[in-house]
């Protein structure tokens, strides 16, 4: 835990942060990012029980 | 936390860049021991004299050596012979990373020792026994049942409580506060423990592997996307600082929140931000998430391992938690009389753990190439290389599986002596990572100074942090363990 007095505070800093809406091309990572979550979900508990049944 | 204390010095001043990374230095450390060890197939036995606790009423006899054979020494020469062998290994790490030498071994000193007398304490017979038959033995009429566990806990409280009292003290200590380190080492001998494990019960350890492969993968896609949004919409930040908060809430902490703001290339002050916030509610889930998988899951241990692993944020905090987990399962278990093979819940967390550590290089890239191509092109001659899949990849876990690797495959070879002893040569390097966790716990306790980060105005960053993690990460996490883990039972102890 070394001191660092050049640290600057976080306060001072999220205070800064200026207003930017989401783009296009991040609703699009995020809505890929959870419909490919949820699509293999299904599909590796699925392929897990059918493969690797618990108990075996 | 040496990624912290080189961002921050990247912040002030350069300081001399280290000879050896901390993953390499903990493949170095945690090789040396592993090998130490393994010489017990060759009749050696190098590391007998290794001492820790045991359950004790009496002080006298509250340790002993790893081996019978050193036991003429007595627990002095043996504690001290222990005591000055880790601090000749670690000190030669911290030379090699670049620290002040001497600063470094006064404050591992008192890092050791105060460990240590955690790890005892824990090992107190009304704070340790779990079984009736136990209680009798030692003549005592109840117990905690915490097993000799809690004296992880009991280091985290003890650094703590430096922390926030004694802040010179703690800053003090901060030279040799380097859980990170730790972990990784610690992580490193473990896995030729896990092997032994895996060798006597194989099909078993490749159903955990492939069950937390897939979990992890859903971890990542559904955790990352699910927090980016809430921190963009909801708390109003920017992409630089979602995109960090993100990585270092749903993936794995530090590490995470460091590849990703590099990634997309962050100002460093927001890894380091985001790094403090984490190693705070990393040691808030430790706290919580155990007890939490006893209440609830006492019937299910090896999700609850797998919960501890895609739910508590940090190599050190996610693999002690699995620690004290299976300390308050298998206690509770041993109780109703039932006897678990030990290192199972330890075992599926560090998996888990390990493939997200895995994963973070491949997630940074697709961040990276996201941000370069789409939000934020970069300059030509800056462009996306594969290398930086290689430069994320955090290398301890080639460590990791070295000493899987090569203790499963002598122990799928070998017959039952030689798989005996090594078992005997994993449980010897054993009493090593133990020690290594204990400091890993006292180091996440000495760098939480809850006062100084409320100071800086932690506010904000601290409530996005927390509405999605206990609002959503760390069930998404239990839903996840129940699908991949539900009816998986650790083997009994033969």
């Amino acid at each position: 835990m070394p001191e660092d007095n050049a640290r600057p505070r976080i306060g001072a800093e999220l205070s800064k942060i200026e207003a930017e809406p989401l783009l296009p091309i991040e609703k699009k990572l995020l809505a890929w990012s959870l419909i490919v979550g949820l699509v293999l979900l299904g599909l590796l508990v699925w392929t897990g029980n059918s493969a690797l049944p618990v108990g075996h | 936390m040496a990624e912290q204390t080189a961002l921050r010095g990247d912040l002030a001043a350069s300081p001399p860049a280290p000879s050896l990374s901390e993953d390499w230095l903990a493949v170095v450390v945690g090789g040396l021991i592993f090998l130490l060890a393994l010489a017990l197939l060759g009749g050696v036995d190098l590391l007998g004299w290794a001492t820790a606790p045991r359950t004790w009423v009496e002080l006298g006899k509250s340790v002993r050596p790893a081996s019978s054979l050193y036991a003429a020494y007595g627990p002095p020469a043996l504690l001290l012979a222990t005591y000055l062998s880790v601090l000749a290994l670690v000190s030669l790490g911290a030379l090699l990373l670049g620290s002040n030498l001497i600063k470094f071994m006064l404050g591992f000193s008192v890092i050791y020792w105060l460990s240590y007398l955690a790890w005892l304490i824990g090992n107190y017979a009304y704070i340790a026994v779990t079984t009736p038959a136990e209680m009798q033995r030692l003549g005592i009429g109840w117990s905690l049942k915490l097993t000799g566990e809690a004296g992880y806990l009991i280091a985290l409280l003890l650094g703590l409580a430096i922390a926030n009292f004694a802040p010179p003290l703690a800053r003090w200590l901060g030279e040799a506060a380097r859980p990170e380190l730790y972990i990784k080492t610690a992580i490193v001998i473990l896995g030729g423990f896990l092997a032994v494990k895996a060798a006597e019960q194989l099909s078993l350890a490749s159903t955990v592997m492939l069950r937390g492969l897939a979990a992890i993968i859903e971890a990542y896609l559904i955790y990352w996307a699910v927090v980016y949004f809430i921190a963009r919409k909801w708390f109003g930040f920017s992409r630089e600082w979602a995109a960090p908060l993100a990585s270092g809430i749903s993936i794995c902490g530090v590490s995470a929140a460091i590849a990703t703001a590099g990634a997309i290339r962050a100002r460093p002050l927001v890894a380091i931000m985001v790094s403090s916030l984490v190693v705070f509610f990393a040691m808030v889930e430790l706290l919580i998430l155990p007890f939490l998988a006893r209440s609830f899951l006492a019937d299910q241990p090896l999700v609850a391992a797998a919960w501890m692993g895609l739910a508590v944020k940090t190599d050190g905090a996610a693999v002690a938690s699995g620690a004290v987990t299976e300390a308050l399962l298998y206690g509770d278990a041993a109780a109703r009389g039932i006897t678990w093979s030990p290192g199972w819940v330890l075992g599926t967390t560090t998996t888990i753990k390990v493939f997200i550590d895995i994963f973070i290089g491949v997630w940074s890239f697709l961040l990276a190439y996201l941000w370069t191509r789409h939000i934020e092109p970069r300059r030509a001659g800056d462009e996306l290389r594969f290398v930086e899949i290689w430069q994320r990849f955090p290398k301890f876990v080639l460590g990791f599986l070295a000493t899987f690797l090569i203790v499963l495959g002598i122990g799928l070879a070998a017959g039952t002596a030689t798989l005996k002893s090594l078992d005997g040569a994993m449980t010897e390097a054993n009493v090593f990572r133990q020690l290594f966790f204990l400091f890993t716990f006292f180091s996440i306790g000495l760098m939480s100074d809850v006062r100084q980060l409320w100071q800086e105005g932690i506010g904000k960053l601290a409530a996005v942090y927390a509405v999605s993690l206990f609002g959503f990460v760390i069930w998404v996490g239990l839903l996840i363990s129940w699908l991949f883990f539900y009816g998986i039972m650790p083997p009994l102890a033969r």
